[in-house]
């Protein structure tokens, strides 16, 4: 079996990988390297008032909700995203595909290897943040979270990647339209992060459940280790955005 | 003889659109086929039917007696396709290109790149992006014929190339059919085609409107004639000759000129009882064949969008 098409996208992508994983761990790391003088903030507030505000001083509390609760993710969502819409839409879009399809490989191999490729990526990104963060660990006193727990929240840092990623590939495959996969997944994105994040203010606590978002970070694997369920249905979401994709992608005609 | 393209009512809409009505076609093994037709006529979209990029409303085709849609991979294996709009990656060098390509039928020798790309003259150091229009289709020929495929299907392989170029491609062209590869390629110019195809289809508003060897098409196309004498003739002598309904004689009587569609062979026989000074007649031109069926198909495209919008 020949992965050509897995190689060659993943060689093709390298600078831009190598790039956005460089950046997401760096901003994760400074990010992290400063909560030595967040503590000091939050120990300055009087006792009651962080907890009617919900502030957790701990250091996975400031991981949490910082470092691994907005900006790392979102980074990690939008590779997901663009490595997702390059997948199909955009080599559909440019005519490439129409080459590449020419040749003796099944739409359904040619998915899987880009869709493995995606995969690959997000992995090194989230391997590259966990070797950051634990780069300051002890200097930024984090040290009250182990590695371990460190890997399980960049596991699902990982599986959040992956589930965005195989969104965008899936409508890629299902409508090849490149502006259709940006506008669907960026709103997908948002409602993700509202669901997950206001859910409970606006009592609506179901509404979590329908957020990867929640799956990724809501069982607090910082604290906790490895969520083994919520990953689950991370991938299980993945599966199934890609296998729906790719069978409407078998169905439909290649655009000229 | 073994049919190595077969398609049988084959028929594809685009949503309302016409792209091909209920064409039916044998192509066999070792010829090379002409596929000839005006603008949206529908070759395109044929060609696409063949590799499985698009799916038949109606109809089948096969290729090498394999189902697109159910063997496609195997198809696929054995036939080398150059779009109409040939695009590819153009980030990297030919080179690389050309071998990734190579990677996904499983490789191939790098020689035969080498040798194909150097025929050509193709730089295989240079940056895809950077290549000219035409350089860029040598890419597109390269890849179509690097695996010696047993089926070349081509669509529009000239667009683009310095007529050198194209000589070299008719050339090749040439080869693979003694070699026993069947060629398929489709063009909007006769005189391309003319040259290596053993036998030319022509298709207009998506069906088949003549289909015949270049030879038999040959004779059955107009060429021009002008016979002086050296008396004057009466005015019937060439009156009904069959095929020469478009030959008049000039007042004096003494010449005839104008058109004789396929053989020659009465008027030379009508002219015999006359005393002959000079004649002149052109060779058959099939472009003029060609462009007869081309006219009145311009007209249909826009009448079929009028009636859409
Ligand atoms: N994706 C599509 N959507 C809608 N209509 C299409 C599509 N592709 C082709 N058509 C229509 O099908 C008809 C045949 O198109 P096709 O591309 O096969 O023509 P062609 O013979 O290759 O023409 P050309 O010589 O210009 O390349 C045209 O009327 C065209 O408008
Ligand atoms: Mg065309």
């Amino acid at each position: 079996m020949s992965a050509a098409v897995f190689a060659k996208t993943l060689s093709d992508s390298r600078r831009s990988l190598i790039g956005w994983a460089v950046g997401t761990a760096l901003v994760g790391m400074v990010y992290a390297s400063t909560y030595p003088s967040q503590r000091q903030n939050t120990e300055s507030i009087p006792e009651a008032l962080r907890e009617s505000l919900h502030v957790d001083g701990t250091a996975a509390g400031y991981l949490q909700a910082t470092v691994f609760g907005v900006i790392v993710p979102l980074l990690a969502m939008i590779y997901g995203v663009a490595m997702g819409s390059r997948a199909i839409a955009s080599d559909e879009e440019s005519g490439q595909l129409d080459l590449l399809l020419a040749h003796p490989i099944t739409r359904t191999r040619f998915a899987l290897q880009r869709f493995g490729a995606l995969v690959a990526g997000a992995f090194g990104i989230a391997a590259l943040v966990w070797l950051a963060v634990l780069a300051v660990r002890s200097s930024a006193e984090l040290t009250s979270v182990t590695p371990v727990e460190l890997l399980a929240q960049c596991l699902n840092l990982a599986l959040l990647a992956i589930t965005f990623g195989a969104l965008a590939l899936g409508i890629g495959a299902a409508v090849g339209r490149r502006a259709v996969v940006l506008v669907v997944s960026a709103i997908a994105g948002v409602l993700a992060y509202t669901a997950s994040t206001f859910a409970t203010q606006i009592g609506a606590d179901w509404l979590a459940y329908l957020s990867p978002f929640h799956y990724y970070i809501g069982g607090e694997p910082l604290k906790n280790g490895f969520q083994w369920g919520d990953g689950a249905v991370l991938v299980i979401a993945s599966a199934v955005f890609v296998v729906a994709g790719v069978v409407r992608f078998n169905n439909r005609d290649v655009n000229s | 003889m073994e049919n190595v393209i077969e398609l049988r009512e084959l028929t594809k809409t685009y949503g309302t659109r016409r792209g091909l009505t209920g064409l039916t076609l044998d192509v066999v093994r070792g010829e090379v086929f002409g596929f000839l037709g005006p603008n949206g006529a529908g070759k395109s979209t044929t060609i696409r039917l063949l590799l499985d990029l698009i799916r038949p409303t109606a109809g089948s085709a096969t290729v090498l007696g394999l189902d697109p849609r159910g063997e496609g991979v195997e198809l696929r294996r054995r036939v080398g396709y150059l779009a109409g709009d040939f695009v590819c990656d153009g980030r990297q060098n030919v080179r690389s290109y050309l071998r990734f390509l190579a990677a996904l039928r499983g490789g191939v020798p790098e020689a035969r790149i080498d040798d194909l790309a150097d025929r050509l003259g193709l730089d295989q150091t240079a940056k895809i992006k950077k290549l000219s229009k035409g350089n860029r289709q040598k890419v597109g020929l390269v890849q179509a014929f690097m695996h010696t495929p047993e089926v070349l299907i081509l669509d529009e392989p000239t667009s683009g190339l310095d007529p050198l170029v194209q000589q070299t491609f008719l050339d090749m062209v040439a080869e693979a059919a003694a070699g026993g590869q069947t060629v398929f390629m489709s063009s909007h110019i006769m005189s391309e085609v003319e040259a290596v195809a053993h036998r030319v289809g022509i298709i207009r508003d998506g069906r088949l409107v003549a289909l015949d060897t270049v030879a038999n098409l040959r004779t059955g196309t107009v060429r021009d004639v002008e016979v002086t004498f050296e008396t004057s003739v009466p005015a019937t002598a060439f009156a009904d000759l069959p095929g020469a309904s478009r030959l008049s004689l000039d007042e004096t009587g003494t010449t005839l000129s104008g058109q004789v569609a396929g053989s020659p062979d009465a008027l030379i026989k009508a002219l015999s009882r006359y005393t002959v000074t000079s004649l002149r007649a052109t060779e058959p031109a099939l472009e003029e064949l060609f462009h007869s069926y081309y006219e009145g198909a311009e007209a249909a495209p826009r009448t079929e969008s009028a009636r859409i919008a």
